[in-house]
């Protein structure tokens, strides 16, 4: 977690304007632009942070998101140590050639000093582009209690179960929110999206038909993850204990999984310094499957040995491991995540741990 | 239908399209130009994106003599060029490993008993589940001696759990009786619901977006009718000429190259009803519907509705070209048209007397595909005093280049005065969505290999726009169709194609 900020702390991601102006301060900037520039949105891509120094991290991933995405970014900083009440903003354009023009897209950024939960839906809400998806990515940890009024503009909740403290209790309100009355948010975690292309190699293995008779053989998952990534290696365990129908086994304080013909499945989480999840390996006797990826690689190594198939070696896209990707990824996916909160179910026990 | 392969719970939910299965791809006519800048290029980027079954092969079938290797560094060489994304140095020689070459004449059985068995071995080799996908991308003469030999070796039938499928390049046939030849003989070695034909016009996200823009969008579909529209202009225009194509294009024409596939597939696309849901057979039974209602022209109304024409020398892009005349192996005595004009009706309930407009040449100022639904103008009452014609509403949209879609209407000018302008709101993909949009081979190659036909045009369709087609061309052979009339390069085409417009009191759209 980012320690907390005082009062003293100044941010300036843009040109500072009175907050009942903003509207027409925009509307100045692409006056004073000149005809070259196009103004474009698909989306209100709002991000909410706790961190004075998440700023100007937060601005420069928003350009990189919107060479992709138009849209109207809101970073909402949330100076909640302040002793006093108050709010200010800026205001910028992120601008990227595409032909003949140059298409920008809007930055509001809000600095909401003390400790106020209705200026996020009074103030910050009053600047949305209207009629249009909000994204809302919270980078600070949900807190009861739930204003479903706050929730129920929201379209798509984005959130990353790896920055918790305290995953079991984050998820219980996570899964709260997608609860919560007339309430149609998409839970988006940017930690189940990173897995995707996992997820996605895992499965290429059994495309293969003389591979496929050893998933339903499957006795042991090896995952290696980063310091502060088990949560990937959880959801990623979760998954293929939902698609497998595997339960959660505890005896003696020992976890495994039970396989519907009541084969045991167990598993072991190895930390290791690299990419978030550096190996991913299943076996199923003697047979193994194994994806690797060095950290910064853009490929998995994808093998298969040992069993009535021919060893192979294959190399696999595994995208960047960096989060402005596993943000245009999640965006560019849209539609909810039905397998989600279904791998969540499988390790619910393991989350506490 | 074949049992399917067992299914692989690992992609039950994880993505929202159908899986392209492990299979092996056998290109015919490999050495060719459509593999070099289309296919192998889509299927690179396939392989980038983690969108191919790693365990694919892809076998080139040709007549020269090389190997595996040298095929791979041809390949490489032109994928290199043409893939729309850069080659990884380190991801290549991996996709590679899955390129293979056979060498036979297409009219020797014994190459494609070798190939069988070298399929087999692949199979066993790669895991690819004994599912064959054989794309013809020969000449349409070699199509039916590979067919036969397909068939002669076994290698249409799909084994036990497995799936064997066709991919059929257009041309389908140059009239009615050589398509249905060809459809018969492709249906002698594979079954309808296995042949894919491929009009790749199908493959763009624009022409995909006209079925969400009309369905997806309650305001649209209330005026989507001949109560709201006064007439519909659907226009392939392009600066070229016949660029070394000039054997195939003297035999074809405009009307058998373009209108007979792609813009009819895009007026059906305009004109369909809302399909029962979204199968490939839903939305296919609706498209032959509207070929079905296009009234025959034949006779003398051909020379009434349509307009063929031949550029004459000119100007384009600010540089002198010759006449189509004049273009290299072009006969002196051509009487091919590059350009066709015509006013086309679909005689059903929902578009009863609105003319549904055709246009598509060669040599004309500008390169672009679109459709424009021209809506009826309002009730002349409120605005008659400000002297001023008010302009109709036109919704367009764009295939290519410039992809999006946008509405034209009227809006008061600022001032103490009422006047009245019209003003665009324009909606272009490039804006909104910065990422590259793959393809069209990339999305059909890849439906193929999912056993999703949808994008491919069915047997009825084929035959139906056929049907169309060949009473004009008939009534032009003839002499009842009217006279080619000429057009200067670098402009708009010829007169009679103004004055076809002008009866419904419409003009011609200023790209």
């Amino acid at each position: 977690m980012e320690a907390a900020v005082s009062d003293l702390v100044t941010i300036t991601p843009g040109l500072p304007v009175e907050i009942g102006r903003i509207e027409k301060e925009l509307g100045k900037l692409w006056e004073e632009s000149g005809d070259g520039k196009t103004r474009a949105s698909l989306i209100n891509l709002a991000i909410y942070t706790e961190s004075a120094a998440a700023v100007d991290r937060n601005t420069e991933l928003i350009a990189q998101i919107a060479t992709e995405h138009a849209c109207r970014a809101i970073l909402i900083f949330a100076n909640r140590t302040a002793a006093e009440r108050g709010a200010k903003a800026w205001i910028n354009a992120h601008c990227h050639a595409a032909g003949k023009h140059e298409i920008c897209s809007e930055q509001i950024t809000f600095q909401l000093d003390g400790d106020s939960p209705s200026a996020l839906t009074n103030v910050v809400f009053a600047h949305l582009d209207s009629d249009l998806p909000l994204c809302f990515w919270s980078q600070a940890p949900f807190r009861e209690p739930l204003d479903s009024r706050l929730w129920s503009w929201i379209d798509r909740l984005i959130f990353d179960s790896n920055d918790w403290d305290d995953p079991a209790a984050q998820f219980a309100l996570v899964r709260k929110i997608a609860t919560l009355g007339e309430v149609r948010t998409a839970l988006c975690d940017l930690n189940w999206t990173r897995l995707l292309s996992l997820r996605l190699g895992l499965a290429h293995f059994f495309d293969n038909a003389c591979a496929l008779p050893y998933l339903r053989q499957l006795d042991h998952v090896e995952i290696v993850h980063a310091p502060g990534a088990r949560i990937s290696a959880l959801l990623l365990l979760g998954w293929l204990a939902h698609q497998l129908d595997w339960k959660l086994d505890s005896v003696l304080g020992r976890h495994a999984f039970r396989a519907p013909d009541r084969r045991e499945v167990t598993f072991e989480f190895v930390m290791r310094p690299g990419a978030c999840i550096s190996s991913c390996r299943l076996a199923a006797g003697d047979a193994s499957f194994q994806l690797d990826r060095a950290q910064h690689d853009q490929f998995y190594h994808a093998t298969m040995s040992g069993g009535r198939f021919e060893a192979s070696s294959q190399l696999l896209p595994a995208g960047r491991d960096r989060i402005t990707e596993t943000l245009l990824m999640e965006l560019s996916r849209g539609g909810r995540h039905p397998l989600y909160l279904k791998a969540l179910d499988a390790i619910q026990p393991l989350l506490a741990e | 239908m074949p049992p399917s392969s067992p299914a692989n719970p690992l992609r039950e939910g994880l993505l929202s399209r159908s899986a392209p299965e492990p299979c092996s791809l056998v290109i015919f006519g490999a050495t060719g130009d459509l593999t070099h800048r289309k296919l192998v290029p889509a299927l690179y980027n396939l392989a980038a994106d983690g969108n191919l079954p790693p365990s694919i092969s892809v076998i080139g079938f040709a007549r020269r003599e090389k190997s595996d290797e040298q095929f791979r560094a041809e390949l490489e060489e032109a994928a290199r060029k043409f893939s729309r994304q850069k080659i990884n140095d380190e991801l290549w020689p991996n996709f590679a490993a899955s390129i293979f070459y056979h060498r036979s004449e297409f009219t020797n059985l014994a190459g494609y008993e070798s190939l069988a068995a070298r399929l087999d071995e692949l199979d066993a080799h790669r895991g690819t589940r004994g599912n064959r996908l054989f794309y013809l991308s020969a000449g349409p003469d070699q199509f039916p001696i590979i067919l036969e030999n397909l068939r002669k070796s076994g290698l249409n039938r799909a084994k036990e759990g497995s799936w064997s499928r066709v991919i059929v390049e257009k041309p389908f046939g140059t009239d009615l009786p050589s398509a249905i030849e060809l459809n018969n003989m492709v249906e002698g070695s594979f079954r309808e619901a296995d042949t894919y034909r491929i009009d790749h016009y199908l493959g763009k996200e624009t022409a995909q977006n006209i079925m969400v823009l009309r369905f997806a969008n309650a305001i649209f579909e209330q005026v989507w009718n001949a109560r709201y529209v006064h007439h519909v202009q659907i226009t392939a225009s392009e600066p070229l000429g016949v660029e070394g194509r000039a054997g195939y294009y003297d035999h074809s024409g405009a009307m058998r190259d373009m209108v007979q596939n792609h813009l009819l597939q895009l007026l059906c696309l305009t004109a369909m009803e809302p399909p029962t849901d979204l199968s490939a057979d839903a939305i296919r039974d609706e498209k032959v519907k509207v070929l079905r209602c296009l009234r025959r022209l034949a006779g003398p109304d051909v020379a009434e509705h349509v307009v063929r024409a031949q550029y004459a020398a000119g100007s384009v892009n600010g540089r002198d070209v010759v006449g189509y005349l004049d273009e290299q192996n072009i006969p002196a005595t051509s009487q091919t048209e590059t350009y066709v004009a015509l006013e086309a009706s679909v005689d059903n309930w929902r578009w009863a007397g609105v003319p549904f407009y055709i246009r598509v040449g060669k040599r004309l100022p500008k390169g672009a595909t679109e459709i424009a639904l021209h809506f009826k103008s309002v009730p002349p009452v409120l605005f008659r005093q400000t002297s001023q014609a008010i302009d109709d509403n036109v919704l367009v949209i764009r295939i290519q280049p410039d992809e999006g879609v946008s509405l034209r209407m009227s809006a008061k000018l600022p001032g103490s005065s009422l006047r009245i302008e019209p003003v665009k709101m324009d909606f272009h993909y490039g804006t909104s969505f910065g990422k590259a949009t793959p393809e069209a081979y990339e999305r059909l190659l890849l439906d193929a290999m999912a056993g999703d036909p949808t994008l491919f045009a069915r047997r009825d369709e084929v035959e139906e726009a056929w049907k169309f087609v060949d009473a004009i061309r008939a009534a032009w052979d003839s002499g009842e169709g009217g006279p080619l009339a000429n057009y200067s390069a670098g402009t708009w085409g010829p007169d009679e194609a103004d004055e076809l417009v002008k009866r419904s009191g419409a003009a011609w759209r200023r790209l």
